[in-house]
């Protein structure tokens, strides 16, 4: 008996057509053939610098004490005087955050975040209609670029927005973020005009908290 | 190959999967209530029924490789649900592979079931994509679920992937359950030479 239920799927087996094997090879080899003449395009990356020329990462200097990291909490640095911290843009324009006597508002970014790439858009919308109090400085770091990761390169992310602010390109190793204690991305620090942190927060806000930190920047608590 | 082309060539894969997903959808549903795709669908079923299994450990072990390529060669960081999915991905090759072998019509229940476990991580992997605000408000600079490494088509990202892979597994699961009933003579191997 079990030699003949062998034998019944031997014949079984004989008798399967070989065509949906061809058939799934031969689909498999025309997909593959599509993927290589339509060439990939968004391959790996290795260099930091984009055809444009410019350099995604650019030297970082820190003088003074860094910022402790924001955690949960109260926030120990508030009061605190923000490092110097002496940098560049994309294309080489020197950007230093330092107490200059003038209130600001920085914001860290990464061009790979997906809140960062919904926060960035929606205060591009909110400053056209709405922009800062005079007294009210406004940068932005770019940091924790990679070539390997998701919406590279920074500088183009941030021209497709529109993003009008000034954009310091943080260190390969995130010297400014370090210094100014970031936990996660996007994160804002606001700083009076005495130099001295006033707010932190990390995540993404309203427009309306914008507003208050840029307010809470200029003393208006 | 460069990663942007064999991320393409695994998005085509995952179109093919999906139109051969939705094809035995159309057919089994449809067939309910219209003659001609009830004869396609039994036709299909003939067809592709005694190889199903088989052909299901093949897309197992292309969505493992191509899962092994983005993190080891591309060098895409693995998520914690993009290693749940691996977790259930995974055993499916030597489970359908040798199921395949040995006519192990038995398994369909437990690779189906580690199959939708795995195709449920991916519907919520592709779901936080487009929502991001479910995981969290920030991102974690160490490796958020919510990062998309590659988006081809317009919309295949690796959960997406995933999910075409896992569902055709599923579907191959379910014809190989009809086909089985078309023809019961079949028995497994280790009952025949048994």
């Amino acid at each position: 008996m079990a030699k003949e239920n062998s034998g019944a799927v031997a014949a079984a087996r004989r008798k399967q057509p070989p065509w949906l094997w061809i058939g799934v090879a031969a689909a498999v080899v025309v997909l593959l053939a599509a993927a290589v003449l339509a060439g990939g395009g968004s391959g790996g990356k290795s260099s930091t610098k984009t055809a444009a020329g410019l350099e995604q990462t650019r030297p970082v200097t820190v003088i003074g004490t860094p910022l402790p990291k924001l955690g949960e909490g109260g926030d120990p640095a508030v009061g605190q005087e923000i490092p110097e911290v002496k940098g560049q843009s994309f294309d080489g324009t020197p950007i230093d955050l330092r107490n200059d006597g003038r209130a600001k508002l920085i914001l860290f970014v990464a061009h790979w975040c997906p809140h960062c790439q919904r926060e960035v858009p929606l205060l591009t919308n909110y400053l056209k209609s709405h922009p800062l109090p005079s007294g009210v400085d406004l940068y932005t770091v770019a940091t924790a670029t990679s070539p390997n990761q998701p919406n590279y390169p920074p500088s183009a992310w941030l021209a497709k927005v529109g993003w009008k602010a000034p954009v310091m390109a943080d260190s390969a190793d995130q010297k400014a973020a370090e210094a100014f204690g970031l936990p996660a991305y996007p994160y804002f620090v606001a700083v009076d005009g005495a130099g001295k942190v006033v707010a932190r927060s990390t995540g993404e806000i309203t427009t309306d908290e914008f507003a208050a930190l840029a307010a809470k920047a200029l003393g208006n608590r | 190959m460069d990663v942007g082309t064999v991320s393409l060539f695994l998005a085509l894969l995952a179109v093919a999967a999906e139109l051969a997903t939705a094809t035995a959808i159309l057919l089994a549903v449809g067939g309910r209530f219209s003659p001609v795709l009830r004869r396609l669908g039994r036709q299909a079923v003939e067809a592709v029924g005694p190889q199903a299994l088989a052909l299901a450990a093949v897309v197992a072990a292309v969505c493992t490789a191509g899962s092994l390529y983005f993190s080891e060669v591309a060098h895409f960081t693995p998520c914690h649900l993009c290693w749940l999915q691996r977790f259930c991905m995974y055993p499916l090759v030597p489970i359908l592979g040798i199921a395949a072998w040995r006519r192990a019509g038995r398994v369909r229940p437990y690779a189906g079931a580690l199959a939708i476990v795995g195709a449920c991580i991916s519907s919520y992997h592709v779901a936080l994509e487009h929502h991001p605000e479910w995981e969290s408000s920030v991102c974690d600079p160490k490796n958020p679920c919510t990062l998309i490494w590659v988006k081809r088509l317009g919309y295949l990202t690796i959960p997406t992937m995933a999910l075409s892979g896992f569902a055709l597994v599923i579907t191959l699961l379910a014809v190989s359950r009809a086909g089985n009933r078309l023809r019961p003579s079949e028995q497994p191997r280790s009952e025949v030479h048994g």
